[in-house]
């Protein structure tokens, strides 16, 4: 070491490794008092999220048209005619008229179900850099959210409630490597595990190999008991390839999850079901086939031309 | 001296884990996005002494495990920080081509950041924390990679005015 006080220096470093190697064993060994200071840590933060969030929207909105250029080209050619101000408030317009449609089509689901839900506003998404797939919602344990509380989008399930804390919440999304859920395929009663995998495609294993799924089948959540973690019936995604190789002992499928989680603005939380399972009442509508109009041209040869 | 130093530097990075928490995680960056209190730390660790570089790790690597987005155990980051700082405070400290050399210098804040994401993924994964498919991470990381390269150079001149303001007349960049 090229620096004085190589004892002293060393110490220092010996202390901080053995505090965090402490830090590490007690984390593992489950001890309740620093779960209390990350909990502490959420409820601090929480307003500066609330505030951050709503500062950032504009620049979020606009970060978002930028990552998606070649979809939103000709919104885009559209905006570069308006002057800045006009730019400003379109995108606040948008950001609300989307979190409007959002909340619109999650308490529409929840109706069909007769989900008692609350609302919530994202005010937060994890960092990518930690390698998971959280986001916070500013509605806690004040407005009645709990642990293990399905949370749903207008599309279908969006993840479960990881944490609450008074006035916020953390929910891992379904996206999240450590989220499994059981699932049904709608319409049967074949059953099956599914696992994020970090993107929106997950992984399905069936339990068994009696019937053969498809491509395009669609997935409902199967429930649990009390209907926590999960309620039954919730749309979950659509099978996008299956896995049939020869030998394997269950079927295995990619499954496209229905909510776009990279726009989610604003999600429900599932406080109570129902008495009754909805079953397949949640299934979503298939796409309708854009119908495309023919045009039949007739060519008849004049008479003139035909004589010349 | 280390007291009233250790005490300004936790307030700093508090502050910066706030920017983090509330304005940089919520821009959902293209390819991952950065960690503030990561490139700072690292770019302060360049400028110290390696004693100071250890306890500006624990520091950052403290307020990033309160993280409720960190899925490692509580102590993981500041284990990695405490020697991802020490190891480039080590490797700047009295180094004219670090010290008097911007460009030097953001390429070992970029390189130890993304040393310091590979360890962490390969700690986590022996601690057992899942980390989702193995492209995933790789893009996470090299995106991190980019965006070190690109923040560094807007950040070095404010941390290091910061730190001479801390420290004296230490650093010269």
């Amino acid at each position: 070491m090229r620096y004085g006080g190589e004892g002293r220096s060393r110490l220092l470093l010996i202390i901080l490794i053995v505090t965090s190697l402490f830090l590490i064993t007690l984390d593992l060994r489950g001890v309740k008092i620093l779960d209390g200071v990350r909990s502490g840590t959420q409820n601090v933060l929480s307003p500066f999220q609330k505030a951050g969030s709503t500062v950032v929207s504009p620049f979020r909105d606009f970060l978002g048209d930028v990552t998606h250029l070649g979809r939103t080209r000709n919104e885009i050619e559209k905006l570069k005619a308006d002057n800045a101000r006009l730019r400003s408030k379109l995108l606040e317009r948008k950001s609300a008229d989307a979190q409007l449609s959002q909340l619109k089509s999650v308490l529409d689901l929840a109706g069909r179900a007769s989900y008692k839900v609350l609302a919530a506003r994202v005010i937060s998404h994890g960092s990518s850099t930690s390698f998971t797939q959280t986001i916070t919602i500013d509605a806690g344990t004040s407005s009645g959210v709990r642990q293990n509380m399905t949370v749903i989008s207008g599309e279908g399930l969006v993840g479960v409630v990881k944490e609450s804390y008074s006035d916020s919440a953390l929910i891992m999304l379904a996206t999240d490597p450590d989220f499994k859920v059981g699932v049904r395929i709608a319409g049967t009663q074949q059953i099956g595990i599914l696992s994020g995998s970090g993107s929106k495609r997950a992984e399905l294993q069936l339990l068994d190999n009696q019937k053969i799924v498809k491509v395009g089948d669609v997935l409902l959540a199967r429930g649990s008991t009390n209907n926590r973690p999960f309620v039954p019936g919730i749309p979950v995604g659509v099978i996008s390839a299956v896995d049939n190789s020869a030998g394997s002992i269950a079927q295995s499928a990619t499954v496209m999850l229905y909510p776009n989680f990279s726009a989610l603005g604003v999600v429900s939380v599932v406080l109570s079901a129902g008495k009754n399972n909805p079953g397949d009442a949640l299934v979503p509508a298939a796409p309708q086939p854009t119908t495309v109009p023919t045009v039949t041209i007739f060519a008849t040869p004049s008479p003139s031309a035909s004589t010349k | 001296m280390l007291v009233r130093q250790f005490s300004i530097s936790s307030l700093v990075f508090l502050l910066i884990f706030l920017i983090q928490e509330s304005v940089i995680n919520q821009l959902r960056l293209p390819g991952g996005g950065f960690s503030l209190p990561l490139l700072i730390a690292l770019t302060w660790a360049a400028l110290s002494t390696p004693t100071v570089g250890a306890l500006t790790g624990f520091i950052s690597g403290f307020f990033m495990d309160l993280s409720q987005s960190s899925n490692g155990a509580m102590g993981h980051w500041t284990l990695l920080m405490i020697l991802a700082c020490y190891a480039v405070a080590f490797l700047g400290f009295g180094n004219d081509n670090v010290r008097g050399n911007p460009i030097t210098n953001i390429l070992l804040v970029s390189s130890a950041s993304v040393l310091t994401l590979v360890a962490f993924v390969v700690t986590g994964v022996l601690l057992g924390v899942s980390f989702g498919n193995f492209g995933r991470v790789l893009v996470t990381i090299l995106g991190n990679a980019i965006w070190a390269i690109l923040v560094t150079p807007l950040i070095l001149p404010l941390v290091t005015r910061l730190h001479r303001a801390l420290f004296g007349n230490q650093a010269h960049i």
